[in-house]
């Protein structure tokens, strides 16, 4: 009983797949990859179709087309998302405007795949095992929504060659609806008898040339994207507003934070007329805030037909680190033959803006200067015109009023506006992109119009 | 269990379950039943042709909690083509049929309880076609492709005997859950399966054919195949 032999014994490095047949009509040598699935066999060297469901190989149709060679050779092996796979089969198809090839794919423990070409990219689709769902007015696949697209077109078959699992004939006709989601593309080919369900991927440029070693392609620009190509503007966009986003709370936060106008101190001096300038230290101005601007606020209001120079500096008291700022103030009057006349103003206050924290002393260096009219009498130092009866200031009093924070209004809105910069430039590419991938949608709103 | 000697050639046969009455001999290819210890050839069967399946007997997997080996295969074929049917012995002595088709494999079980046209039609030998309902175990399942279909050959364990040229009419089903279902008649006897697709991975598959130049699955990397 133990002499009995075994019935299959397999060699230790497996089975082939592949089984060398010969053409019943032209008697070339052809290769059988798929032995108990192909039920189509086409031969490469003439054409014909043979049934390879029969033992022998019946010849159905005999050579009635005009061959060629696929780009990718039948029994080329390729690895694609860690599955190796075998071209055992290649078709062409069109639309009746564009045609594209699609390799039937095969792996003994996976089944089957297409890889499609439409001549720029390539996509690898497998067939579902299921109907799609249908949620919130999109078909739906493991929860991905896929959109429609296009009007349902008829494809057809317009070249074949290699092995099947279906009864495969140029000129076989399905009509094909498809749908659409970032990457993805969901097909339903329908030919009256059945309908068959695809989700195909878009591979990304150069993988499916690597793995089956064709030549790599470029990427031509300015060509129309595909329906499942997803904006390549997407994921910069989003990575451009999060930052923008971030940098606008920011700067609000600091803006909000930062007290608007407080009035830190007042104090009044007084210029002389001199042609020295005239130093005066006030202080302190404490600067609570990281950074904050100060608005220091000068009214002269005595100044009449004369002017002021004033230097002004912020000299933090530790550091000594100084910020600088300069105001003029003038102011003539008079009387001539429309009246009374005056011109100028007498405001020569500054603004800081982005002073940091610290405790700092306020520089004044000021200079007051009178206006000698040339027509006047050289001797007398005397205010001509109106004034002449009051009696000469020797000082001018100048009320400086020192002020923090706020009025960085319009400097706030100016960032915001260079932080929105980016992400609209961003998203304008983006919607750009959208608009030319939804092409049909365009092309069908323009038939309606008119 | 039982251990026995094929009636025709002395070859070792085990039955493993009281449920398959039937296997083919590895040897002769005589088909044997069994009735009791009693042994009956009722035929030869011709060897399943050699196919690019993944599948063999011997082959352990696992459904959910429960572990299978497959014990024996029908070959199936229908104008356009052909298919297997593994038979599926599980850890507590129930079976089931693993359906390879198209590189695509779908899991099934008998299911008793069925109704609707669909059976009716195909006790009386009439023609089913796609679209028609069929309630199986409750539920509504739709008819997507229905064929006459003849068995081509046999090996291993079976249920009943599967000779070759046996006639039968083959009905697929199946819901937008995902779930599927086969209804066969075979003389005036209607059976019905339901179950889903799965893959290998999804059944955890071990034990399957080595094939010259093909890398296994990664589930099964490092594993003995």
């Amino acid at each position: 009983m133990s002499t009995v032999p075994r019935t299959r014994t397999r060699p230790p490095g497996g089975a082939s797949t592949v089984k060398a047949l010969n053409c019943p009509n032209c008697g070339g040598t052809i290769a059988l990859r798929a032995a108990g699935r192909t039920v189509s066999l086409l031969c490469e060297h003439c054409g014909s179709t043979l049934d390879a469901t029969q033992p022998d190989l019946r010849v159905i149709v005999e050579a009635n087309q005009a061959l060629h060679r696929p780009l990718i050779p039948l029994g080329s092996r390729g690895e694609l998302d860690g599955v190796t796979w075998e071209v055992t089969g290649y078709l062409e198809r069109t639309d009746g405007e564009e045609p594209w090839s699609e390799y039937l794919l095969f792996n003994p423990y996976e089944g089957y795949a297409f890889l499609v070409d439409d001549g720029d990219r390539f996509s690898l689709g497998r067939l579902l095992d299921r109907v799609p769902g249908w949620d919130n007015n999109a078909l739906s696949v493991d929860g991905r929504a896929f959109e429609p697209t296009w009007p349902t077109y008829e494809a057809r078959v317009t070249f074949v060659v290699g092995e099947f699992y279906w009864r495969v004939k140029v000129g076989e006709r399905v009509q094909v609806t498809d749908y659409a989601a970032p990457n993805l593309m969901l097909s339903a080919e329908e030919n009256g008898a059945e309908r068959s369900w695809t989700q195909s991927k878009l591979l990304d440029r150069g993988i499916a040339e690597a793995a089956f070693g064709i030549p790599a392609r470029q990427a031509s620009w300015g060509s129309t994207p595909r329906a499942d190509e997803p904006s390549p503007y997407r994921r910069r966009l989003r990575e451009a507003l999060v930052i923008a986003a971030l940098a606008a709370a920011v700067l609000l936060f600091l803006g909000i934070t930062a007290p608007s106008n407080q009035l830190v101190l007042t104090r009044q001096v007084d210029v002389p007329f001199d042609e020295k300038s005239h130093n005066v230290v006030i202080g302190p101005v404490d600067l609570p805030s990281t950074r904050q601007s100060v608005h220091v606020r000068a009214r002269a209001v005595t100044l009449n037909n004369s002017w002021l120079d004033l230097d002004y500096s912020l000299v933090e008291r530790r550091t000594q680190q100084s910020y600088a700022g300069y105001a003029t103030a003038e102011r003539y009057s008079g009387r001539d033959s429309d009246g009374s006349w005056s011109e100028g103003d007498n405001d020569p206050g500054v603004r800081f803006s982005s002073i940091p924290r610290g405790t700092y002393d306020l520089v004044i260096d000021g200079a007051a200067h009178r206006w000698v009219d040339p027509k006047a009498a050289p001797a007398s130092f005397t205010p001509i015109f109106g004034s002449a009866s009051l009696p000469a200031q020797d000082t001018v009093p100048v009320t400086l009023e020192v002020r923090r924070g706020g009025g960085t209004g319009g400097l706030l809105f100016l960032f915001l506006m260079l932080i929105a910069a980016w992400p609209a430039v961003l998203w304008l590419k983006h919607a750009h992109h959208e608009a030319r991938r939804r092409g049909w949608a365009q092309s069908d709103d323009e038939d309606d119009d008119e | 269990m039982l251990d026995t000697n094929c009636p025709n050639c002395g070859a070792p046969l085990r039955f493993r379950s009281a449920d398959l009455a039937v296997k083919v001999c590895d040897y002769c290819r005589s088909t044997v039943v069994r009735t009791g210890e009693a042994l009956e050839i009722v035929g030869k069967t011709a060897e399943v042709p050699d196919d690019v399946s993944p599948l063999q007997i011997g082959v352990r997997g696992r459904d959910g909690a429960q572990g299978f080996e497959l014990v024996g295969r029908v070959r199936w074929r229908w104008t356009d083509g052909g298919w297997s049917e593994w038979l599926m012995l599980f850890d507590d002595g129930s079976h089931g049929w693993l359906g390879e088709s198209m590189g695509r494999f779908m899991l099934l079980r008998p299911e008793k309880a069925v109704s609707g046209e669909v059976p009716a039609i195909m006790a009386r030998g009439g023609r089913v076609s796609p679209g028609m309902i069929a309630v199986i175990a409750g539920e509504e399942y739709v008819v997507s492709d229905a064929r006459p279909v003849t068995v081509t050959g046999s090996e291993g364990e079976l249920p009943s005997p599967a000779s070759i040229g046996t006639q039968g009419f083959s009905v697929d089903l199946n819901r937008p859950d995902g779930r599927t279902a086969s209804i066969q008649a075979e003389g005036g006897s209607v059976e019905a399966y339901v179950g889903r697709y799965v893959t290998l991975a999804d059944i955890a598959a071990t034990g399957l054919r080595v094939f010259e130049g093909w890398p296994m699955p990664r589930y099964v990397a490092g594993r003995g195949a």
